[in-house]
């Protein structure tokens, strides 16, 4: 097919192939994984020893940051299991004395910080949390599966893409987000033509707008009178209050589900 | 002016701004809303702003770095503005007129990484495919995802690296993976809810028509895949899909017989998706010869009356004429000088070979490389000039075989080519005039061989595409004369476009890692700031 793959077929096409293998090895998780007794046993000896370097939410400090993507990736849970286990030589990570069931408590609490929403366990009820995202309002703003408004972030993924952690926060501490996209913006031409909608983008020299209906707005600055930003979240910040533990739990159950890819199971992996 | 401009863009994108099935027939005009321009992968803008009276000024307007990317192939497709470009499991929605990013959309669980050509646009919707096998609908002014629908295992040695093409009221789409054993095939799917509608393998099934042609053990790994999107005409209703090497690549002695329909040109109904003929371009390919190249269509006279035809450049060395309504082989025209696997072709398109050219254990060399004599660099048609451009490679390699037992997903491919250090190939850009098969003029280019640039055609007179040493290049039509050139600094795997925005023409193309747009230099006025204000 590709002659560029062709040419060197003994030793690329071997790698190539093994990487996506190697990833779907058939191994059986270790219990501990999603386990929340695992995870909470884990949390506890996580802050005893490692959060010292790695931050008390694992984001980092004289240690590296576990809730990078590029580290849950790269590592598997024995990977995981080893490097805590061992250390890693030249560098300040010393090697640990814990049992296995401890080591294997602390892989499940770091899974647990960086995983993905849908591949975690969580401990609301998706249903009713779904009773919970209309009741809010949630989706006068977001969309799942192209249902609901145009202003928010798209929540079709959210599970897959985000911990149900951050996906918790967001909901409670919506302020925290300090990214510009999706806040409100009114820009004025210079013959006092108003195009209002969510920034998408801006610089010195040009601004993206979507506005409500999803139209997509391409603006010179220069051809600009005046514009505002908003820069506070648009979203209501009284989710925390509003919403009783239960619900809370129930909508992050919920939003965890939405992912473009099902949760992976072992009779999905290595099957051949 | 500009403010005039910017009204109309402000209040310009209504419910008209949708991606008609229309629209995309009409062909490229100010838009490119399909990976070939138009569903005849003419390659042909109808703009004339940029001319070979003015090209000599492009300058590049924006460059837009795609993060972590490498080796990109993406082939951007731009409407009312926005420019849609994809790297392996993302899609970006950039402002055609700054680069600057409106929305992206990653996959971030796809369980593979690979090279992708692009997406397709209809409606408001933008489909593309992550190289672990989905489609995904987004909606295209914001990047929503709408549905996902996996038609492919990775488990069985596939993968997606192909744009999808939308026609009417369905998405097309193919895999690859020929070179690790596969079976391929072309899929459609509901635009509107990702339904699958039909599948037609382009290796039969047990005791189906062809299969004869095959040692059974190897029908459900025998390659033949769709990586490149195809064409379509709608008076047919046919759409033009090609396909890729037999498996394993360099060795046919499991696999005796010409192993349809690998290395072949299928025309598939668009509604049932059945195969109404096909012309198999080399048959028992065992020099990895997919047929992966647009199929042009145009309509011309032949032998003095109309036809409806189809142009296909072939990596084995040959380009193509046939009739597009039957399949029936007109002509084969030698793309390149260097070509020694066969002394031409018969009657009926057959390739008349030169014994002793297959690979063998100790290394044969063969040409064309394994590169092909072309390959997915898109070609175009000048409806103006009436001539055919087309990359051409002249290059020659050696090939090796193994007679080892085939095991599927292994990385195994039968064998392997290499580059002769005798014959270390160059690149040709030529125009051929279609009716006589004649050369009119051609291009040679240095470099490593490390490109695969593909062209573009243009109502100004002007034929775009990249050389070997990372020019984007602009040659004159009638001429091949080099009018203009900029450096991009990295290799080209894909090939230029053309659109316009708010009156002003621009040419666009990937390089391995960024998407440049180049347009007419115009000095810069100083900018009158607008009055800010930022609430907290």
């Amino acid at each position: 097919m590709l002659a560029i793959m062709s040419r060197i077929p003994y030793v690329v096409l071997p790698l190539l192939i093994a990487l996506p293998l190697g990833a779907q090895s058939g191994k059986k998780k270790n219990p501990a994984i999603g386990n929340p007794a695992a995870i909470e046993a884990g949390r506890t000896l996580y802050m005893g020893g490692c959060a010292g370097c790695h931050g008390q939410g694992g984001q980092g400090g004289r240690g590296p940051n576990l809730k990078g993507r590029g580290m849950w990736h790269s590592l598997d849970d024995e990977g995981l299991f080893k490097t805590i286990q061992k250390g890693v030589p030249g560098a300040d990570m010393p090697p640990s004395n814990l049992s296995e069931d401890q080591l294997w408590q602390l892989v499940a609490f770091v899974r647990s910080i960086n995983a993905p929403a849908v591949e975690q366990k969580i401990a609301g009820n998706p249903q009713a949390g779904e009773a919970v995202f209309a009741k809010a309002g949630c989706a006068n703003c977001h969309q799942i599966r192209g249902r609901g408004g145009l202003t928010g972030p798209d929540l079709s993924n959210i599970g897959g893409t985000q911990t149900a952690e951050d996906i918790r926060e967001n909901i409670s501490d919506p302020a925290a987000d300090w990214n510009e996209s999706y806040r409100k913006v009114v820009a004025v031409g210079r013959d006092g033509r108003k195009v209002e909608g969510i920034l998408r983008n801006r610089n010195n020299y040009s601004m993206q707008i979507q506005d409500a209906a999803g139209r997509i707005h391409l603006i010179a600055i220069g051809d600009l009178k005046e514009y505002s930003l908003d820069r506070r979240s648009p979203m209501p910040n009284d989710y925390k209050t509003r919403l009783s533990r239960q619900e809370m739990d129930d909508l992050v159950a919920y939003l965890s589900r939405q992912s473009m890819r099902p949760p992976e199971t072992d009779s999905e992996k290595g099957s051949n | 002016m500009r403010i005039t401009a910017f009204l109309l863009i402000a209040t310009g994108l209504t419910a008209a701004a949708q991606v008609r099935h229309e629209d995309i027939l009409k062909g490229p005009g100010n838009d490119w809303l399909t990976y070939a321009g138009g569903f005849d992968g003419k390659r042909h803008s109808p703009l004339t702003q940029i001319s070979t009276a003015n090209v000599g000024s492009l300058t590049p307007k924006w460059v837009f770095h795609v993060p972590k990317a490498n080796g990109l192939r993406t082939h951007p497709l731009v409407h009312d503005g926005v420019m849609y470009v994809t790297a392996s499991n993302t899609v970006f929605a950039l402002d055609a007129t700054t680069g600057r990013q409106i929305w992206v959309w990653r996959d971030t669980r796809a369980k593979k990484e690979g090279v992708n050509r692009g997406v397709a646009l209809l409606g408001d919707r933008v489909f593309f495919s992550t190289a672990d096998v989905h489609l995904v609908a987004l909606d295209r002014r914001t990047g929503n995802l709408l549905w996902q629908k996996k038609y492919g295992d990775i488990e069985k040695g596939l993968f997606a690296s192909a744009a999808p093409l939308a026609v009417k009221d369905r998405v097309l789409a193919g895999v690859a993976g020929s070179d690790t054993g596969m079976r391929g095939y072309v899929a459609a799917f509901s635009a509107s809810t990702g339904e699958e509608l039909w599948r037609t393998y382009t290796i039969p099934g047990r005791g189906e028509p062809g299969s004869e042609t095959w040692s059974k053990e190897l029908l459900d790994w025998g390659g033949a895949g769709t990586w490149l999107s195809g064409t379509y005409d709608p008076e047919l209703n046919l759409l033009y899909w090609t396909t890729g090497n037999a498996w394993p690549d360099f060795y046919g002695g499991n696999r005796v017989g010409d192993n349809l329909y690998t290395s072949s040109l299928i025309a598939l109904d668009l509604e049932t998706g059945k195969m109404k003929w096909y012309f198999q371009f080399t048959p028992h390919d065992v020099h990895d010869w997919d047929a992966q190249s647009w199929p042009v269509l145009v309509d011309m006279p032949w032998n003095g009356r109309p036809r409806k035809l189809v142009f296909h450049a072939n990596r084995n060395g040959f380009w193509y004429v046939l009739d597009r309504t039957t399949g029936e082989f007109l002509r084969a025209t030698k793309l390149v000088d260097k070509l020694d696997w066969a002394t031409g072709v018969d009657a009926k398109g057959r390739p008349i070979l030169v014994p002793g050219k297959d690979p063998t254990p100790a290394g044969n060399v063969v040409c064309p490389g394994v590169r092909g004599a072309t390959n997915w660099m898109s070609p175009s048609y000048n409806p103006v000039t009436g001539w055919f451009y087309i990359m051409t490679v002249e290059q020659c390699d050696i090939f090796t075989s193994s007679a080892k037992e085939p095991e599927p997903m292994k990385g195994f491919s039968g064998g392997g080519a290499g580059k002769n250090p005798k014959t270390p190939g160059y690149f040709v850009l030529r125009a051929f005039d279609p009716k006589t098969g004649e050369r009119k003029w051609e291009y040679p280019m240095t470099g490593p061989m490390e490109a695969w640039p593909g062209t573009l055609s243009t109502a100004g007179g002007v034929i775009f595409s990249a050389d070997d040493e990372g020019n984007l290049v602009a040659l004159h039509a009638r001429t091949g004369q080099a009018l203009w050139h900029f450096n991009m600094g990295e290799t080209i795997a894909t090939a230029p476009i053309t659109y316009s925005v708010r009156g002003k023409q621009y040419v666009a193309i990937a390089s391995a890692t960024a998407v440049f747009s180049f347009g007419l230099f115009e000095p810069a006025k100083p900018l009158a700031q607008p009055a800010v204000k930022i609430i907290e």
